[in-house]
C-alpha cells in the first residue's frame, strides 16, 4: 500500500525509521474508482494525493462544458491544485479518476506537520514542487506557438509510456488540439 | 459543506442504528458504502432507501476492508463489544479517517456501562484504530429518532465529541444531514458524558414508557 510512497521519497532523500513510520501514519490510504472525484469545481483543495497505483486527471470545463486537461498523474507522481492549495481559494479544476485507483492522500495539517518534524521530507516536498514548476513551464511553452505536429512529438518524446493509457481525446485536449487533427497528426506521424 | 462527494461507510448497516443512518443521509451529498455480516439484513434496506431517495449513491460492499478502505468516513454500527475484533480487519484502512463511535456501552440489564469510569467507548476505539481520527456522535438518539428528530415541536439536539476540528466540522454536516441540530460538545474525553447521558435516557424510557422515540435539548 505505500510502496511508490517510499520509493518516490527513497529517490530524493534519506529517511530514518521513525520518520518513515510517521509520514506512513499521515497519509489516509482511499481507493476509488473510475469516473469518481477526488476534488471539484467549487471546493478549496486541501489535501494533496500521492498515486500508489492507476491514474488521475486534472481538468477545467470550458463554456460549453468541454474539458480541458491540465494534466495527468500516473504512480509514483502527486496530484492536486497547488493553486488553491497554497492560496485556499476554491479550485476551477476538477480531479478525476481515470483508471481504478489506490491513493494516499496528505490533508494540509499533516502535510505542514510533515514540514516542520521531518527535515528530509521538506527536502523531497521543495524537489517535487520544484520539479512540479519546470514541467508546467514546459508546458506553457509547448503550449504556446508550437504546430500540431511539433505539440505531439514533443509529447512522444517527453512522456513515458503511460500515455498509452489515456483515451486519444484526451490527449487531444491536453495538447491543445481537436480530436479530428490528433487523428490526422497521428496518421502522418506513424508513417 | 463540500461540492466533492464524501464516501461514508456504516458497519453493521443492517442493525436499527446502521439502517436508520443509512436512511437519513441517503439524500445528502454522500457515497454510501454499506455493509453487514449477515447480507440479508441490507435487503429490505435498499428498497426503502431507493423508495425515499431514487437519487442515491448506495452500494452494498461483501468486505468490511475494502468498504473502509473506498471511504471517507467510517460509521462503526455494531456493539462496542464488537468494535475491537472489526478494527483488527480495517485499521490498515483506517489510517487519518474519519470514525464516527455511535455506541453505548451499557450492560444487559440497562443499569451501568460495562467500561472503565476513567475511559469511554469512544476512547477505547481511539485506543484500538490509533491513526484514525474517532469522533463521538448519534449515540444520544434513539434509532427511532432518525424517522422524526422533531420530537414535541422540537429539534432533537445530536452531540458530538472529538479533538480534530476538521473532523468535527464534517461529522456536525452529517449530524445535520440526518435532520439533528448538531451540538459540539468539547474533545474526546466528553464522550464518557455523553455515554452516560444515554444510559439515563434509556433508563428513563424504560421507566417512563417513552416509547424508544425520545431525545436531548438544551433549552436556552
Ligand atoms: N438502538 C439505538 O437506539 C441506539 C442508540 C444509540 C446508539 N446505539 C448504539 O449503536 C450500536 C448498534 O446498536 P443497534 O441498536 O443498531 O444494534 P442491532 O440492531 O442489534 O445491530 C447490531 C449490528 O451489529 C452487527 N453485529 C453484531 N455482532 C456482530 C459481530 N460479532 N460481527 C459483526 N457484526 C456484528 C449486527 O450484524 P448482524 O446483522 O450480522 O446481526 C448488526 O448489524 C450499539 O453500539 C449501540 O450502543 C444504539
Amino acid at each position: 500500500m505505500y510502496e511508490q510512497l517510499k520509493k518516490s521519497l527513497q529517490e530524493h532523500v534519506t529517511l530514518s525509521d521513525k520518520e518513515w513510520e510517521l509520514c506512513k501514519h499521515s497519509f489516509r490510504p482511499k481507493r476509488m474508482l473510475k469516473r469518481q472525484f477526488l476534488l471539484q469545481e467549487g471546493d478549496v483543495c486541501r489535501e494533496l494525493a500521492f498515486v500508489e497505483k492507476g491514474a488521475l486527471y486534472s481538468y477545467s470545463l470550458d463554456m460549453s462544458g468541454n474539458k480541458r486537461v491540465i494534466r495527468f498523474a500516473f504512480e509514483g507522481w502527486w496530484m492536486a491544485n497547488l493553486q488553491s492549495f497554497f492560496t485556499g481559494k476554491p479550485t476551477r479544476l476538477n480531479i478525476e479518476v481515470l483508471e481504478d485507483s489506490e491513493l494516499l492522500i496528505l490533508d494540509r495539517k499533516n502535510h505542514e506537520m510533515l514540514l516542520e518534524q521531518v527535515p528530509p521530507y521538506e527536502r523531497y516536498h521543495r524537489i517535487i514542487v520544484q520539479n512540479a514548476y519546470v514541467a508546467l513551464q514546459r508546458r506553457v511553452e509547448n503550449a504556446l506557438g508550437l504546430t500540431a505536429e511539433e505539440k505531439y512529438e514533443r509529447l512522444i518524446a517527453e512522456s513515458p509510456a503511460f500515455l498509452n493509457r489515456v483515451p486519444q481525446h484526451l490527449i487531444a485536449s491536453y495538447i491543445g488540439v481537436s480530436p479530428e487533427t490528433l487523428s490526422r497528426v497521428r496518421g502522418s506521424y506513424n508513417r | 459543506m463540500s461540492i466533492t462527494k464524501q464516501t461514508v461507510a456504516i458497519l453493521g448497516a443492517g442493525g436499527s442504528m446502521g439502517s436508520a443512518i443509512a436512511k437519513s443521509i441517503a439524500g445528502g451529498n454522500y457515497r454510501l458504502l454499506l455493509f453487514d455480516s449477515d447480507p440479508k439484513q441490507l435487503g429490505e434496506l435498499s428498497q426503502q432507501i431507493r423508495d425515499k431517495h431514487p437519487e442515491a449513491d448506495t452500494h452494498f460492499m461483501s468486505c468490511p476492508h475494502e468498504t473502509s478502505w473506498e471511504a471517507d468516513i467510517i460509521i462503526l454500527a455494531v456493539p462496542h463489544e464488537v468494535e475491537k475484533e472489526l478494527t483488527d480487519k480495517i485499521r490498515d484502512v483506517a489510517t487519518q479517517k474519519v470514525v464516527i463511535s455511535i455506541a453505548n456501552p451499557v450492560d444487559e440489564d440497562f443499569e451501568k456501562l460495562t467500561t472503565r469510569p476513567d475511559t469511554s467507548a469512544a476512547e477505547e476505539l481511539q485506543e484500538w484504530l490509533p491513526h484514525s481520527k474517532v469522533i463521538k456522535a448519534f449515540n444520544t438518539t434513539f434509532a427511532a429518532d432518525f424517522e422524526q428528530p422533531v420530537i414535541d415541536g422540537k429539534q432533537t439536539d445530536a452531540f458530538i465529541a472529538g479533538d480534530d476540528e476538521e473532523a468535527l466540522i464534517i461529522v456536525s454536516e452529517l449530524v445535520e444531514t440526518a435532520g439533528f441540530n448538531p451540538i459540539i460538545a468539547g474533545d474526546l474525553t466528553v464522550s464518557g458524558t455523553l455515554e452516560r447521558m444515554q444510559l439515563l435516557l434509556i433508563q428513563l424510557t424504560i421507566k417512563n414508557n417513552y416509547k424508544w422515540h425520545a431525545g436531548w435539548k438544551i433549552l436556552h
